[in-house]
Formats: structure tokens, sequence, C-alpha cells
């Protein structure tokens, strides 16, 4: 059992307080992700889960095993970092073996397991290259195989895919989710990016100034977003926020409402706008409209001929997400 | 026509004009240097394998040619042989002792925290001093009389050697002194390097479980091998044209035993107005830096291949 226990984590860098107070349950064999905007305290929490830097106050539990203040190599983990960080001056396949060499693992078991990882990964006919001569994706995956072959207990991932172009992201969370399935591992994973979180995550973890926002699967968080911030943190486009009359009439500070929540209809809407601007993407529109309520974004399924100019609009009240002064959720409406 | 000529036309033209343009570059930009590198290198460098071959004092045009009977007094004479001993013993000192005290040092200063500043300025203040300087300081230092050896000698319970007028201790002492003028300067490029090498394939190594050991064997010394390699060169450089240390601490003596070749040719060749000796001397002096150049050339574009 490979769960993860962070109880009453905090950290302080001298005077500045990344993180207050936490606490997080990461089950074993769970894919989850801590999403949250630059500076939220993600990256610091995973360092802490790899022994890369040691919590102020709180502590560390590993598959029920105190970790706190474990050598990071004794945890049970392997992390594969943004920049990769791949040892230049060693093959892809001493890369990959570096962990075995250094744990004094015999050879030929040595051989074995570096070569199941470059069959998995795809990287057999790489092996001899270094990584100078590889793309940023087979670096990636060179990463990933220095990772799995120590079989550690839990992976992390450190915005692994940020340096890669949109294409390959793509490909490598298909990847990524195939490697999570194959081999049922706990793994955390941080990203800003919410499209990874929604398609890589069966936990979401949104992170704002060191807290937590909200847990919960990524259809939960998109469907009953606790707070303003995961409200318009997760989804894209975003959220629309309305405050004012609308709001109070609905008995709440803010109402929220999806883009795509939002009909277009020139006899009845509710609410009338000025198109600014149409992206058609093909299978959807995105509108850009000025409105009673404010600035608002629909979002429409296939081809859309919106002309510019007034058009009227009505939410969908089923799907209307209330918030009160604090920005927490009031209530569905129903 | 105009217009379909045009395109035909316009690469020869844009090629002339890049032509025009690189020549005017070359005649603007190369004259300076090739004027300094042949007035301040090359000439002297030519008049000295010209000189090499006369015995000449200096004064005058040289008339007595000799051929490479200077050569030979040079590959004749003992003391030369010792001053060779001398400087293959410095630059065996500085690759294998100063060096890796360098790297050691570095290693263990390299990040950047107000203490390790301190210590770095503290170990770089040696080679911060003039040369003649630092060989006046030690030479107070080794004094049988009155230095901090003498002493030490006291507090021992022994009699005082004065270690710089000691054949069996004088170049012992010089070698100390290169050491600790020069380590500082080493250990900076290492710092340097160091700072350079990515903190994530630190984390990396120490996630993999390397040790502080073996973080510095398999990640850190191989990535700042070209670094030590500059040093190595700048070593073997430096030893090879070692002086003013030697000079206020011993003048080469005691009966010429701490000479290296640079002091040897001064003393035989300039003190001595043999300038044709001297520049023989010179000239094998040169014929070794230049071979040490090429194959250090040779080393860092075979690494750059690879």
């Amino acid at each position: 059992m490979a769960n993860v226990e962070l109880s009453s984590i905090n950290k302080t860098f001298g005077a500045v307080e990344t993180i207050p107070n936490l606490t997080l349950s990461i089950p074993h064999g769970s894919f989850t992700v801590l999403v949250g905007p630059s500076g939220c305290g993600k990256s610091t929490l995973l360092r802490m889960v790899a022994g890369l830097e040691s919590p102020t106050k709180g502590s560390i539990a590993i598959g029920n095993r105190d970790v706190t203040h474990e050598e990071p190599s004794k945890r049970g983990i392997s992390m594969v970092f943004q920049s990769y960080a791949l040892f230049p001056h060693m093959t892809v396949e001493q890369n990959i073996d570096f962990g075995l060499r250094l744990a004094k693992v015999p050879q030929a078991e040595r051989e074995a397991r570096v070569a199941a990882a470059a069959e998995v990964l795809h990287l057999k006919p790489l092996l001899k290259r270094k990584p100078a001569a590889l793309s940023g994706g087979q670096r990636q995956r060179v990463a990933i195989g220095r990772s799995i072959v120590r079989n550690p207990e839990v992976f992390l991932f450190d915005e692994p895919l940020s340096n890669l172009d949109a294409a390959l992201r793509t490909q490598m969370r298909v990847e990524l989710a195939d490697l999570h399935k194959r081999l049922n591992a706990t793994m955390i994973y941080v990203t800003h990016d919410q499209v990874e979180a929604m398609t890589l995550a069966d936990q979401i973890v949104v992170m704002n100034a060191g807290r937590i926002e909200q847990v919960g699967s990524p259809m939960e968080l998109y469907d009953t977003p606790n707070t303003l911030f995961v409200a318009t943190f997760i989804g894209s486009p975003r959220m629309n926020l309305i405050s004012g009359q609308s709001a109070k009439a609905e008995g709440a500070t803010t109402i929220g409402i999806r883009p795509e929540h939002i009909a277009v209809d020139d006899a009845n809407g509710i609410w009338s706008g000025r198109l600014r601007f149409a992206e058609h993407l093909g299978n959807e529109t995105i509108a850009y409209v000025e409105s009673d309520v404010g600035e608002i974004i629909i979002r429409l399924a296939g081809h859309h001929g919106l002309k510019e100019g007034t058009l009227r609009m009505t939410p969908d009240r089923l799907h209307l997400h209330r918030f009160d002064e604090n920005g927490r959720r009031i209530s569905a409406v129903n | 026509m105009t217009e379909l000529a045009a395109p035909g036309l316009a690469p020869s033209m844009r090629s002339g004009r890049r032509f025009t343009s690189q020549t005017s570059a070359l005649l603007l930009m190369l004259p300076p240097a090739l004027v300094l590198f042949t007035l301040f290198v090359a000439l002297p460098l030519f008049d000295a394998a010209y000189y090499s071959l006369f015995k000449w004092d200096g004064y005058g045009t040289p008339t007595d040619f000799i051929g490479l009977d200077n050569f030979k007094q040079a590959l004749g004479h003992a003391v030369f042989w010792q001053a060779v001993r001398n400087t293959l013993i410095v630059l065996a000192v500085s690759v294998f002792v100063q060096l890796p005290v360098a790297l050691g040092l570095a290693l263990l200063i390299y990040e950047k925290t107000p203490a390790n500043t301190l210590f770095r300025l503290i170990f770089f203040l040696p080679f911060i001093l003039a040369e003649v300087a630092s060989g006046l300081i030690w030479s107070f230092v080794f004094d049988g009389n009155t230095g901090v050896a003498a002493a030490l000698f006291h507090a021992l319970g022994m009699e005082p050697v004065f270690i710089l007028a000691d054949r069996h201790w004088a170049f012992a002492a010089i070698t100390l002194v290169i050491v600790w003028k020069y380590f500082g300067f080493h250990m900076m490029i290492y710092i340097a390097a160091l700072q350079g090498v990515p903190k994530e394939m630190l984390e990396a190594a120490r996630l993999e479980g390397g040790g502080r050991w073996a973080i510095v064997r398999h990640v850190q010394v191989p990535m700042i091998a070209s670094a030590i390699g500059v040093s190595v060169f700048f070593s073997i450089v430096g030893s090879l044209q070692l002086f003013d240390v030697v000079i206020p601490l011993t003048n080469g003596g005691p009966s010429n035993s701490t000479h290296t070749i640079v002091t040897y040719l001064y003393t035989f060749g300039l003190t001595r107005t043999r300038i044709g000796f001297g520049s023989a001397v010179g000239v094998m002096l040169f014929v070794t830096a230049v071979a040490v150049a090429v194959l250090y050339q040779r080393q860092i574009s075979k690494g750059g291949r690879s």
C-alpha cells in the first residue's frame, strides 16, 4: 500500500510562509494532480514528499511509514523533473541504469530492468545515445525510464510536460495515463495546466496561496466547485461570474455559469449584449460578449454564423453556481 | 523583361555585395591584430630562433654563428636538467596536489552563502598578491632566525633549519608557496563551473540514491570536466613559465638546485649576457609549450566530438 499522508504540513522559507497548514490524503494507486497558479506551493509540496525539502512542521507518511526525516532515496519514490535532469555525460542506458548501479543491483538484473523499461517506453534504439542527441519527447521518456526501473511505490512528476510542444504534450499525456494504468502505482503530478489536471487525474488537488481550495475528481471540481477560485481555475474557457442585481436575485453575491450553459436566444433571451468577437474552432464556437451583466463568454457546439451586433442570451438555471461574499459555494440551484 | 531579368541578376549582385563587404571588413579589422601579433609575438620568436644559432652577448649584430651549439650546451648542462626536473615536479604538484585541493575546497564552498563568500575571498587572496610580494612574505616565513618556521622549530624543541638555504628542503618549500599562491585561482574556476551545474541534476542524483561522494564522482566532476581541462592547461603552462615566485625565495639556489626552466634561462642567459644561449633555452621552452597547447586543443576537439 503506497498511500501518501501529509499531516498538518507547514513550510516557511525565512520569513515567508509558503504553506500555512496543509493536510492531504493521497490514496494508493491514485493519479493525484496538484494544480494551481505559479507560487501556490504545489511544487514545494511535491519536493517535501520527495524529501528534497523538509517541512517546517507536520509529518509525511508513505505507505503508513513516517518518512518525514527519511533520505529521498529511502522513501520508495522517484521523480521526473520539469527539465528532465538527465545527466548529459551519460548515455540513455547509463542514465536509466544510474540508480540501479548506485544501489549495486547485480549486472544481469540491471540489464533486464533497463531493457524492460526501454521496451515499454520505446527507447531501445536510443540506448547508446547521449541526451543531447534526443528530442524533447525522447528525453522525457528517458526521465520516465530512469524513474520506473527502480520500481518505486510513488511516482512524482514536477510539471513534466511543460517543455514540450502542444502536439507532443497531448501524446505524452496519453502515454502517462497508459503507464499509470499498467503500473498501478501511486502518482503525484504537479502542473499549472488545468487541462493536464482534468485529463490525467482521478483526484485533483486545487491549491491557492499554500492552501488546498478543493480536493475531488475532475468532474466533481467541474460540476460543483466549492470556491470562486476553483470555479474560475477549472474549465476552459473559464466560468462566467456575475455579481450585482442578477446575483442578488438568485440569493448570492456572485453567480457563475459555464460558457456552454448559456444559450443564444434572440427571441426570449434574458440578457442582452454586443458580440465583440467570435472564435470559430470548427467543433465549437466561442463568443465574447459585452453584456448588461458584464463580460460573458459563450461556448456553442459546432459552427455558428454569429454576426457582430446585439444578441440575447439565456443561462441554464440548472447549471447556475452560487457563491457567498467570501467566495464560497452556497448550494446547487435546483 | 526587366521584371523577369531582375530575379536572375539579384543573387549574383547580392553575393558580389557580400564579397565586397566581407573583404572590406577583413581589410579593416584584420591588420591591427595582425600587426600587434607580428610585432610582439611572431617577430620576437623568429628573432629568438635566429639568435639561438649565434654566440652573442646582446651587443651589436650577432656574427659568431655556432649552429646548434647553444642547444647542445644546454642539453649537456646538469643544471639545465635539474631545472627541467624541478619544472616537472612543479607541474606534478600543481596537477596532482594543487588541483585536487582546489577542487575539494570548491566543492565545500561553491554554494552561495555569506560564510562561503568570506572563505572564497580568503582563499583567493594569495592569488591577488603580486608574485614577488608573495615570494618575499614566504622568505620571511621560512627564515631560520626570525621566521614563523624558526618559531615552530623552537616550539618543537628542535634546532631551526634555514629551509630556503637547504638543498633538501628549498624546492619543497617553493612548491608549497606555489600551491598556496595559485590554488585559489583554480578553485574559482571550479566554483564558477560547479555553480553552473543545474540543481535538479544533483537532486535527481540524490533521489537515485547518490550519496555526497557518488554525486561528486558521477555528476559534478564529469559535468565540470571542461573547466577541469582548462584548469589543467593553465596549470601546465603556468608551471612551464614559473619564474617570479622562485627569484625572491631562492634565486635558483642553493647551488642552483631550485631553478625552473625560466629562472635557468634568466640566470644563465640574461644575467650572464649569453643572449644566444638564453634564446636557445627559450626556443626549447616555446616548442614544449606549443606541444602542450596542441595536445590540449586535440583533447578539447575530441571531447567536443564525443
